[in-house]
């Protein structure tokens, strides 16, 4: 370790540790010295300290060791006392002031935490810590418990001005001016005395001075006489180069020239005579009083002898002792003595003597229980350690020691425990025991707030300087000691800690630490009027959503108070409330495509891509169309998005209250650029201007301006979320530019954002792949262009299923020039397409009934148009300038469920912009359809005749409250003869069905042509009995016609949406039902009744099972059960109705669980599609076609529980057959009853496989090759016929 | 008698990932903050503290007047804060154990990115209820 001498804290004991010298003076003397700005001891001061004085010294020892290092302090006897606390209050804090002012001023902010700790550690450290550490150790100087500030010498001053110098002399020394603890008895009176005539050599000759010194020599003594003359130079300019009255001197004027009548030869004597005075007679003196000191003490303390005495004498005292304090030694009791001793032995740099001593009072102090004067002794003994650099621990515990019995001693050891704590706090940092020196230092904090404060923010340095550096605790130190700033009103203190701590604490997430320290900041920042500053502060808390609701509110009010306070409005880039979600941001931008309604603007681009792929121009959509124009348009504007000028830009953005509390938002705006085109001014710096008067007039907001900006205003509670529509609306031609989005908070501050700065994750509607994203918010803009609006009147928003009505699509075009060439296209076909322009006003339903002339012209021209959900509009239609164009349009509901609808509107315009030939109109629907009827069919073969099927019809309402009135069902085509088995009116009287009711008819179905070739007898030829009618009979009420327009094409899009040709297969039958709906129940826009129609396509038996079989035997059997069992014959008939060849098999089963059990797993194990009739059932949501098969394996589930069988299958448990194509074969069952009743036999399984005879016939039913069938139930009763033997 | 104890679970960046007022004293605003200035000052010391001992429990290892910061360590250098004004060491110990065991669950959801913010109110009743009975 270095020399302990050498560390600030040895210096520091050097320099304060040092003899004192009283200065007794006249006032003369003083009037000379103030000449020069000075006071005597200002004047004196700068050569007292001597560091290379070279004394040889002889204390107790006998060997003598040489003084280097040597000074004296100077005080004038009436600042020999202790100083007033109150005054040193004061001054300290006027130090704490003027620094504050002075560091707020200049200070900077280091903004990382690196950079702080990259700095030397002296510029990290500020340097008026010392300072005021010196201070406060200063305060305490002149205590009565400690000896080294007793004045060692007194110098008596007169000026040889003064009439009789030697009775001035005497009359200095008066003990009635002396200090009164000098008299008290608590110093030593009896102090060498030293004299010092003072010659001004302005007032005269220096003859006077010589003779009056030779009367003092006489007087007091040879050698204590001494004479200095100065003030030698007559003008007093003389200027010196490093004045070194500086540092005594600290109030002095920078333009005061200190010392300007002393010439470099007055400076010599002083400096001559101080040396002298020091070493000739000081050092002597002093040495010779220890020697005195030290003999008395061995006399009377030393030896074991003397130590039995001591310790019996104080044990015998003890009892008598009780004043706080301890008792009262005065100088010449031995305590004092031994202390004096040791100070001495201190001051003159004897540790080794100083510490004996120091040892040997503390023990006698301890018995005393003068807990002041021992603490102060630890103290020393703490000092002498460290400056002997033996025992660090002793140091340490010495230190500890005097600390804590300083802390005992309460509110009057205060100030000694700040000054032992701060010889101990450098101590340690001296041995770079830093953590412990931050802890002595916060230890030091008592009441006084403001030392407090300072040592605190010295204990945060002590953490930033260790190694390493604990930052966390210098974060809090610091802020710590800001809040005792702040309790002081030292606010640019406060303020300056603050900001220290700032680095620390930046980008953490302990959201209250960061809270707390920037709105304090700001707060503060607010107190000073520096409101600028503070809002920045404030602005860092604002969006605090941790916080509680009365901070948030506290928060804010703050910050909107400051706002307030700086008169203005502020724009603030980063203005965190409301939370502005920028990947939310969406602009919608009308280019060749435009939206009907906001609905359509929401669409995924990709949809109506595809929905527009084949109407649009080809070569536009593939390739980039603006290619074409690449020779007068400039390249970069290749890339950016295209609007049109009148039109709306519409943006929408998600705000977000982070906070509990409301807040308002107020004239939310975009912020927009928009310049000229450049092509147009060929001057650029035309267009500079052009663009600099844009951005004015947008910021203004002028409607007159060539942007028109809209402005919205919310307010948003706690948490809410809310998306922002604003629109920009560019009236000139030119290139348009998004900036970004303002808004002002509490209509205090304008909060900015800009869109350029965060190019993440933004969701543009742009055309094609975006290169940049800044290209996303740059828009060409170019001259108006006609823009057609388009609506479909009346379309329901709520319906039921089977809705079949008219609409009007009404094309308006406001613009002064016609668009042409009009297409259409609708996503959804079953749900609407177009009619033709004659059904406009065509009476509805009526229009749908069968007319006298049936006319099928209609038809075909709708079929191609259906199949592509394409819908030209005829060549002559135009849409003219302000006019507007209707047409048709029919609407089917087609399946329940919300329904999308899209539509798109292709329309030219003529030779209006060679930029966009033309544009497309863009409409959205959402249906919600509910179900209205279940309707299905079952059609089921007469095994008789192969030509006549039984048609079931079941028909549900699934409404909750509709009533509907069943019309007709009618079977498409004109193949089939529809005819009812029984008469309406027996099954449903009302014709109408109510909520909830079901309805099953059954109706004969003849396969015309099969019927005709054999029997053409019964059916006329003129009345087709495709219809039947199943309303009132008497009404004479037309049918609809099925196979005109709408009906037909309605039908043809549902075969085709179900997968199915447009060609009806040989047995397969398509049914529509309609029913009517009556009028006053839930819509009341018209007096018609709705009407609804319900598509079932491809009914067929033959989408059955292809094998079908029969168990033919006898019903009831009569056996005696005494004879053997009884054996029943039966028969199956197997028909393999396919075109394939089929392998059966056939299982039989005894039990009817394993039975039941195996079927279960075929269902389960099977995916449905190997089971035919099963296959279209989940896709088909309107009807559903139950074949007899899907009937078959529900049954045995219940009825097998009820049966318990008592007859096995005999024979073959399993027979396997082939069946050749269409072809029948018979199979011999046997059975063997035991006990009469009556059976189901029902428990076998049809297993089936098709190997198709030709793989590329029939590739539909390539996948119904194999399938299990449940047996039918056949019930056999077996009778006791015992009578009859 | 009222105390005062604020659990914090701080991953291995320093950031707070789990808070809570777990004492019975009643809450004060400023006190919340001051909690945090603790703790987080106390960082410094269990960094120091933390690589001289194989023990996962530091026990007391830090204080500001009145209020004591024990700290527990996990492997994963995830630290438990406790600021408490309470001298129940073994409470303390067995506090921490069982909230390790809560801790490692929360580790165990697939669905749970360490280092993220614990926001299981699970977690939270369980880390409150085991205060009630230990602290």
């Amino acid at each position: 370790m270095a020399d302990p001498a050498s560390t600030p804290l040895g210096k520091m004991l050097l320099e304060e540790i040092t003899p004192v010298v009283m200065v007794l003076c006249t006032p003369y003397v003083e009037e000379s010295c103030l000449k020069n700005g000075l006071s005597l001891i200002q004047l004196l001061s700068p050569f007292c300290d001597f560091t290379n004085i070279d004394v040889p010294v002889r204390t107790a020892s006998d060997q003598p060791y040489r003084l280097r290092k040597f000074k004296l302090r100077l005080f004038y006897s009436s600042d020999i006392r202790q100083p007033n606390l109150e005054v040193a209050k004061e001054r300290l804090k006027k130090v704490i002031t003027h620094v504050g002012e002075k560091n707020f001023l200049e200070s900077s902010d280091p903004s990382q935490v690196n950079n702080l700790l990259s700095r030397p550690e002296s510029e990290m450290l500020p340097s008026w810590f010392q300072f005021f550490n010196k201070e406060l150790v200063r305060t305490l100087s002149f205590s009565d418990h400690e000896a080294f500030d007793h004045p060692v010498a007194c110098l008596l001053v007169v000026s040889s001005k003064d009439d009789e110098p030697v009775n001035r002399f005497v009359d200095l020394f008066n003990t009635n001016k002396l200090p009164s603890l000098l008299n008290d008895g608590a110093m030593d009176p009896k102090i060498m005395k030293h004299y010092l005539l003072l010659h001004d050599n302005q007032d005269g000759p220096f003859n006077k001075a010589t003779k009056l010194l030779a009367d003092m020599r006489n007087a007091f003594g040879q050698n204590d006489c001494q004479i200095i003359c100065f003030n030698s130079s007559q003008d007093g300019k003389i200027h010196h180069q490093d004045n070194p009255w500086a540092p005594f001197k600290s109030d002095a004027l920078p333009t005061e020239n200190l010392g300007g009548f002393l010439n470099l030869d007055d400076l010599n004597e002083i400096k001559d005579f101080m040396q002298e005075l020091s070493s000739k007679h000081i050092i002597p003196y002093m040495e010779q009083k220890i020697r005195v000191l030290n003999q008395q003490v061995s006399a009377t303390r030393k030896g074991f002898r003397n130590q039995i005495k001591n310790l019996w004498w104080r044990k015998g005292k003890e009892d008598t002792i009780d004043t706080p304090n301890g008792p009262v030694y005065t100088f010449n009791s031995i305590e004092s003595q031994i202390r004096i001793l040791g100070d001495y032995a201190f001051m003159l740099g004897d540790y080794e003597l100083a510490l004996s001593n120091y040892r040997l009072i503390s023990t006698d102090y301890k018995l005393d229980k003068a807990w002041k004067r021992y603490a102060g002794v630890q103290e020393m003994m703490g000092l002498t350690y460290f400056l002997l650099d033996q025992s660090r621990k002793d140091a340490e515990y010495c230190m500890e020691n005097a600390f804590n019995t300083y802390l005992k001693l309460g509110s009057a050891g205060r100030r000694n425990t700040t000054r032992c704590g701060l010889w101990w706090a450098e101590m340690l940092k001296t041995r770079d025991q830093l953590k412990e020196a931050a802890t002595v230092y916060f230890r030091i904090c008592g009441e006084d707030t403001l030392h407090s404060a300072v040592m605190l923010e010295q204990a945060s340095f002590c953490y930033l300087l260790s190694k390493p550096p604990m930052l966390h605790k210098y974060g809090f130190h610091l802020v710590l000691s800001g809040d005792h700033y702040k309790k002081c009103d030292q606010i640019k203190h406060a303020i300056r800690t603050y900001r220290s701590a700032i680095p620390v604490y930046k980008g953490t997430t302990w959201s209250l630490i960061k809270d707390h320290v920037h709105f304090h900041i700001g707060q503060w920042y607010a107190l000073l009027g520096m409101y600028d500053v503070a809002v920045t502060h404030m602005l860092e808390v604002l969006a605090s959503t941790h916080q509680s609701k009365t901070t948030q509110e506290l928060f804010l009010r703050d910050f909107l108070q400051i706002v307030q306070k700086t008169g203005k409005t502020f724009e603030v880039l980063k203005l965190q409330l409301p939370v502005i979600n920028i990947s939310s941001l969406k602009v919608i931008f009308e280019d060749q495509r435009t939206n009907a309604s906001a609905a359509a603007a929401r669409v995924k681009e990709s949809l109506w891509r595809s929905l527009e792929e084949d109407i649009i121009p080809s070569s536009t959509a593939r390739s980039n169309w603006l290619e074409l124009q690449s020779k007068i348009m400039p390249r970069k504007y290749k890339e950016s998005n295209i609007c049109v000028a009148g039109e709306a830009l519409k943006v929408d953005i998600e705000f977000k209250n982070p906070l509990q509390i409301p807040i308002s938002v107020s004239s939310v705006s975009l912020m927009c650029e928009l310049c000229a085109n450049p092509e147009e001014d060929a001057n650029s710096s035309n267009n500079e201007v052009q663009n600099n008067e844009d951005r004015t007039s947008t910021s203004s907001g002028d409607i007159n301006s060539c942007l028109i900006l809209s402005e919205v205003d919310f307010s948003l509670e706690g948490g809410e979320t809310t998306v922002v529509q604003l629109t920009v609306t560019p009236r000139i031609e030119g290139i348009l530019k998004i900036v970004g989005v303002k808004w002002k908070l509490s209509s205090a501050v304008v909060g900015l954002c800009n869109f350029e700065f965060n190019p993440v994750n933004r969701v543009v509607r742009g055309r094609r792949k975006q290169h940049s994203p800044s290209s996303d918010l740059k828009f060409l803009v170019i001259k108006s262009l006609p823009r057609l609006q388009g609506f479909i009147h009346s379309l329901p928003e709520k319906t039921y299923a089977g809705d079949l009505r008219p609409l009007v699509l009404e094309l308006s075009n406001q613009s002064k020039s016609p668009v042409k060439n009009l297409k259409m296209k609708i996503s959804n076909p079953r749900f609407l397409y177009a009619g033709n322009q004659k059904e406009l006003n065509a009476d509805f339903p009526a229009c749908l009934k069968k007319k006298m002339n049936v006319e099928k012209s209609g038809r075909h021209a709708n079929v191609n148009k259906t199949l592509q959900n394409l819908y030209h509009f005829p060549e002559d239609i135009s849409v003219q300038e302000e006019t507007s164009l209707s047409w048709p349009l029919w609407f089917h509901a087609a399946v329940p469920g919300n329904i999308p609808l899209y539509i798109t509107i292709y329309y030219e315009m003529e030779g209006v912009s060679s930029i966009m030939k033309y544009r497309t109109l863009r409409m959205h629907y959402n249906l919600q359809v509910l179900p209205s009827l279940d309707v299905s069919f079952q059609l089921s073969t007469r095994p008789s005749r192969s030509q006549e099927f039984l048609l079931r019809m079941d028909v549900v309402n699934k409404t909750s409250s509709e009533c509907f009135q069943v019309h007709q069902l009618s079977s498409v085509g004109q193949q089939w003869e529809i005819s009812l088995l029984q008469p309406v009116d027996s099954i449903l009287p009302s014709q109408s069905l109510f909520a909830g009711q079901s309805l099953s008819c059954f109706f004969m179905l003849k396969d015309r042509r099969r019927s005709s070739t054999s029997e053409d007898s019964i059916p006329s030829l003129s009345h087709i009995q495709s219809d039947v009618r199943l309303g009132p009979q008497d009404n004479s009420e037309a049918f609809f016609d099925v196979s005109s327009s709408p009906l037909a094409d309605f039908h043809d899009c549902e075969r085709s949406s179900r997968g199915m040709s447009s060609q009806g297969c040989e047995y397969k039958v398509d049914f529509v039902f309609i029913t009517q709906l009556l009028k006053g129940n839930s819509d009341s826009s018209s007096n018609t009744p709705l009407v609804f129609s319900h598509h079932a396509c491809d009914c067929s038996p033959s989408s059955m099972s292809p094998i079908s079989w029969l168990v033919d035997g006898p019903r009831t059997i009569q056996h005696n059960f005494s004879a053997p069992p009884c054996e029943v014959n039966l028969k199956m008939t197997i028909t393999n109705s396919s075109d394939a060849i089929a392998s059966v098999h056939i299982n039989t089963f005894d039990s009817p669980s394993s039975n039941n059990q195996l079927i279960n797993d075929a269902t389960t194990s099977q995916p449905p599609e190997h089971q035919s009739g099963w296959s279209e059932i989940p896709i088909v949501n309107d009807t559903k076609i139950i074949t007899t098969e899907a009937l078959t394996t529900r049954v045995p589930k219940s009825l097998s529980l009820e049966s318990v069988p008592q007859f096995i299958w005999s024979g073959t448990s399993s027979t396997k057959l082939v069946l050749q194509p269409r072809s029948t074969a018979e199979i011999p069952l046997q059975i063997c009853v035991f006990t009469p009743g009556i059976y189901d036999l029902s428990n076998y399984i049809l297993n089936w496989n098709l190997t198709p005879v030709n793989d590329g016939e029939n590739q539909g039913e390539a996948n119904k090759s194999s399938g299990v069938c449940q047996g039918y139930p056949y019930y056999l009763s077996v009778l006791e016929s015992n009578f009859k033997d | 008698m009222t105390s005062t104890a604020c659990f914090i679970i701080v991953s291995r960046n320093d950031i707070p990932i789990y808070e809570a007022e777990v004492g019975s004293a009643a809450k004060r605003e400023d006190a919340a903050q001051l909690h945090q200035f603790v703790l987080h000052a106390a960082l410094d010391i269990v960094q120091d503290l933390a690589w001289t001992t194989s023990a996962m429990f530091l026990k007391a290892i830090d204080r500001f007047n009145d209020l004591v910061v024990s700290v527990y360590v996990t492997a994963g250098h995830t630290r438990f804060m406790l600021l408490h004004d309470s001298r129940n060491e073994d409470g303390i110990k067995s506090f921490f154990q069982e909230v390790h065991e809560l801790y490692i669950k929360i580790l165990l959801n697939p669905l749970y990115l360490p280092g993220s913010r614990i926001t299981s109110s699970h977690f939270d009743t369980k880390v409150r209820a085991l205060a009630r009975k230990y602290l």
